[in-house]
């Protein structure tokens, strides 16, 4: 396993009596875009906040590229808080300027890189303009230039799709999916399966601060059993790695099947078995879980709470 | 202390960016230029001419003479204060301007005028006056007896003023190579004193308080004078009755003295004190707004994670000091350049302030206060900011916070300049909050040595202090996502901890 970029060792983090975070220990490898997922308060911005060192654990030991959270590493990352704002008054390209020294640019580099991420972004004629005058996700694309004005190599993006259009999402989506072939570390916390679903190599699911699954997209899906529905001429109950077999329609001979398979079988094997010794088959429909059925799964409740920001 | 420069230069920009500063810096300069261009338009000369018309022979004298004596009077007075400044009294001790008190006594003022008034006083120091003491600056007589201008007729049949009188006033009077306001005319008639018989006073329509008012004093003098030989009362005793004054004594600080203590009477401190106060409150009116705006915005968590709390909040302080000191030198510069363009009432004033800082420890002192003065309260409103979450919630705080200084500030001026070394003012120097003011304010008075070194320490101290606990309620408040309550404060200034 490579190096990892930000690592969790039984990190806790209480606010008065409050556990926002609890004993929470994951690993994000270098090089990976990582999704932090979780519902309403599940701790994700905590978890950030603590990486950056803007917020301090109250136990437990946080390792950002090699060393514990603090200012020193500035320059080498990227943040997106997930509360966005900017100085009304100040030029758009300033704006990010400033931010790029912040994190010890010299100012022709940062203005340099500025102009390029505005060129890119669409808004390279809006640079004199003061920040009050742009609209919101404007803005906020604004602030994404201000993450990657340094081009860093640990990109923290705390909610990052929440407010663009679409055409903007798919923009993001591919900053961040560049920066990643650039070889940057990217941590993406979202609420949206979707961005996670095509853009993460590896999750971690959290719930009121604990750790409810880490790993790859496929490992979370597997971890679910896939559907299988048949119509098939008779019960298939008998079949090789079939559990259990619930006719749930069909007329006649031809019955429709919702199949349970054995764990660790595979609905492939069934298909070739069922092909090899002609088994009289008219459908044979696999429904692998996505994303948002093993949230729901891991998580034990929706990720699209009231309060969120799925329902786009 | 690179983070701290670039917040620090973010944060001039910002303020130099507003209307409010620009306005707050072309507020002084503007006025001095109104007020220099004004008075050198419409105030009067330092002399003003007037003519006495006076048919009955004996009374015009009597007015004339007694308005130079008033000249004499008060050169006589500053003569004194001059002599007792530089300890001059030696080189002549029976002159009258050796007493302090002698302008009072209208004989004393007799004396010196026959022996030839400031002039000759000042040929009789001259010799003798040791080197480093500047001379005394003679200064023109306020009224200036002049007659009539030739084909000018007082229609003083019917009282009204003649067109060619009327020129007279709006021309000025050349006397002696010099132009000076007409100011007036008396006329007194044959007579004068029988009903119905009033004297005329002509004036040009400006204030001419003080010659009107010696008019008076003459005319009522030679009707008292009339009665009193009516009552047959021997001229030697009228004149008695006259010359009659209660016994009375004024007691002034003791002008410049210098030896045990530090002294100055001059007015720069405690015009200091009110820059301070204005500077101080504006600006850091503006930077509350601005960390208000950031806070509001949750702006802070951006830059916090490229900048420790300490950083943003040092640069914000050295960009609001870096602002204030262009203030100041703007409205010093213009001040200073005020007072040598206006050769009128600025002049006056600020020239001898400045010749009486001369000491480099009050200097040097005065510098200090100043700015640690603008430092302590530029930290105030950055607390206040640091804790607030709206303007409204900021005025809330900004309201107690501003009586807090202001309040004790003003009984502080006013106790500074009638008594100095009163308790309240001495109490006040060692509270660290009121120090600056307290000291600027008696500086202009004087004040021991050790106390000005003490009262240094105490503010270095206190402004250590003061940066570390505000270091904590910024880092603590900015990282809070809840509302800062009075006790949640208190437990962040208490502990060193960053989280509530
Ligand atoms: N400064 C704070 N003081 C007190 N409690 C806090 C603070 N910040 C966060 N919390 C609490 O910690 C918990 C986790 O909050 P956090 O912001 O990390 O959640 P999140 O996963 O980012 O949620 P969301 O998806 O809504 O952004 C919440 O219960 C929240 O109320
Ligand atoms: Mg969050």
């Amino acid at each position: 396993m490579p190096a990892s970029a930000l690592a969790f060792e039984a990190v806790t983090k209480q606010f008065g009596t409050l556990t926002a975070v609890d004993d929470l220990s994951f690993a994000v490898p270098e090089g990976s875009v990582f999704g932090f997922l979780g519902g309403n308060g599940a701790g994700k911005t905590t978890s950030l906040r603590m990486a950056l060192d803007i917020l301090t654990p109250t136990a437990g030991r946080i390792d950002v590229l090699g060393q514990p959270p603090s200012r020193e590493n500035a320059a080498a990352i990227g943040f997106l808080p997930e509360e966005r704002g900017l100085y009304k008054k100040m030029s758009v390209l300033d704006t990010i300027v400033y931010f790029g020294r912040l994190k010890r640019m010299e100012a022709g580099a940062a203005k340099a890189s500025a102009m390029a991420l505005l060129e890119r972004l669409g808004l390279a004629d809006r640079a004199k303009a003061p920040i009050e005058k742009l609209s919101k996700g404007m803005a906020q694309k604004v602030q994404v230039a201000t993450a990657l004005v340094n081009s860093p190599g640990l990109l923290m993006l705390d909610e990052p799709f929440s407010g663009l259009d679409p055409v903007n999402q798919a923009m993001l989506e591919d900053l961040i999916a560049d920066a990643a072939k650039g070889g940057a570390t990217v941590i993406f916390s979202t609420h949206v399966m979707q961005h996670a679903e095509r853009l993460c190599d590896r999750l971690l699911l959290l719930a009121r601060g604990t750790k409810r699954f880490e790993g790859t997209l496929d490992e979370a899906r597997g971890a679910l059993p896939f559907r299988l529905v048949l119509a098939a001429r008779g019960d298939p109950a008998g079949l090789p790695g079939v559990m259990k077999a619930t006719r749930t329609g069909g007329d006649g001979d031809w019955g429709e099947y919702a199949v349970e398979m054995a764990d660790g079988a595979a609905p492939e094997g069934l298909l070739a078995h069922c092909t090899a010794n002609g088994v009289a088959l008219n459908r044979f429909d696999v429904h692998r879980p996505s994303l948002h059925e093993a949230f729901i799964h891991f998580v034990g409740s929706d990720p699209a709470t009231p309060a969120g920001e799925a329902a786009r | 202390m690179r983070d701290v420069l670039l917040v620090a230069i973010r944060e001039i920009r910002q303020i130099t960016a507003t209307k409010g500063f620009w306005i707050m810096l072309m507020a002084l300069p503007v006025a001095i230029a109104v007020s220099g261009f004004a008075s050198s338009a419409f105030a009067p000369e330092d002399s003003t001419a007037y003519t006495v018309v006076d048919e009955t022979g004996t009374i015009g004298e009597g007015i004339t003479e007694r308005l130079a004596l008033r000249d004499r009077q008060q050169e006589l007075r500053d003569l004194a204060e001059y002599a007792e400044r530089y300890d001059l009294q030696a080189i002549d001790p029976q002159a009258p301007w050796a007493d302090r008190q002698a302008w009072l006594s209208e004989a004393e003022v007799r004396r010196f005028a026959e022996a030839g008034g400031a002039e000759a006083a000042v040929e009789r120091i001259a010799p003798d006056l040791p080197a480093g003491v500047p001379p005394f600056e003679l200064e023109d007589p306020s009224y200036v007896a002049v007659p009539l201008p030739d084909g000018v007729a007082l229609t003083a049949a019917n009282g009204e003023m003649g067109s060619a009188l009327q020129a007279a006033f709006e021309n000025d009077i050349a006397v002696d190579g010099r132009t000076l306001p007409y100011g007036a005319v008396l006329y007194i008639p044959q007579n004068f004193g029988e009903p119905g018989a009033a004297a005329r006073v002509y004036t040009n329509g400006r204030s001419n308080q003080t010659l009107i008012q010696a008019f008076r004093d003459g005319l009522d003098g030679a009707l008292r004078d009339r009665m009193f030989a009516a009552q047959g009362i021997a001229p030697a005793t009228a004149q008695a009755i006259e010359g009659m004054a209660a016994p009375l004594a004024v007691i002034d600080p003791p002008p410049g003295s210098g030896r045990t203590e530090v002294m100055t009477r001059s007015l720069v401190p405690l015009a200091l004190v009110y820059l301070l106060l204005i500077t101080a409150v504006t600006t850091g009116s503006m930077m509350l707004q601005g960390v208000v705006e950031e806070r509001s915005n949750k702006l802070f968590e951006s830059v916090l994670a490229c900048i420790r709390p300490d950083a943003l909040m040092q640069g914000k302080l050295l960009g609001l000091g870096a602002v204030g000191i262009v203030i100041v030198l703007v409205w010093a510069g213009t001040g200073l350049a005020g007072a040598m363009y206006f050769e009128g009432f600025a002049a006056e004033v600020v020239k001898p302030s400045l010749a009486a800082l001369d000491d480099p420890l009050l200097i040097a002192a005065m510098i200090f206060y100043f700015f640690a003065g603008y430092i302590v309260l530029a930290m105030l409103f950055l607390a206040i900011g640091a804790v607030s979450e709206s303007m409204q919630d900021a005025q809330s705080y900004l309201t107690p916070a501003i009586l807090l200084v202001m309040i004790p500030v003003m009984i502080l001026m006013q106790a500074a300049i009638g008594s100095p070394n009163s308790p309240v003012v001495q109490v006040l120097s060692w509270v660290p909050l009121y120090t600056p003011f307290a000291m600027l304010a008696r500086l202009a008075t004087g004040v021991a040595t050790w106390e000005i070194l003490g009262t240094i320490a105490l503010m270095v101290a206190f402004i250590w202090i003061e940066l570390k606990l505000l270091g904590r309620i910024f880092r603590a408040s900015l990282l809070n996502d809840g509302k800062p309550t009075l006790k949640r404060i208190a437990s962040w200034v208490r502990s060193p901890g960053r989280q509530s």
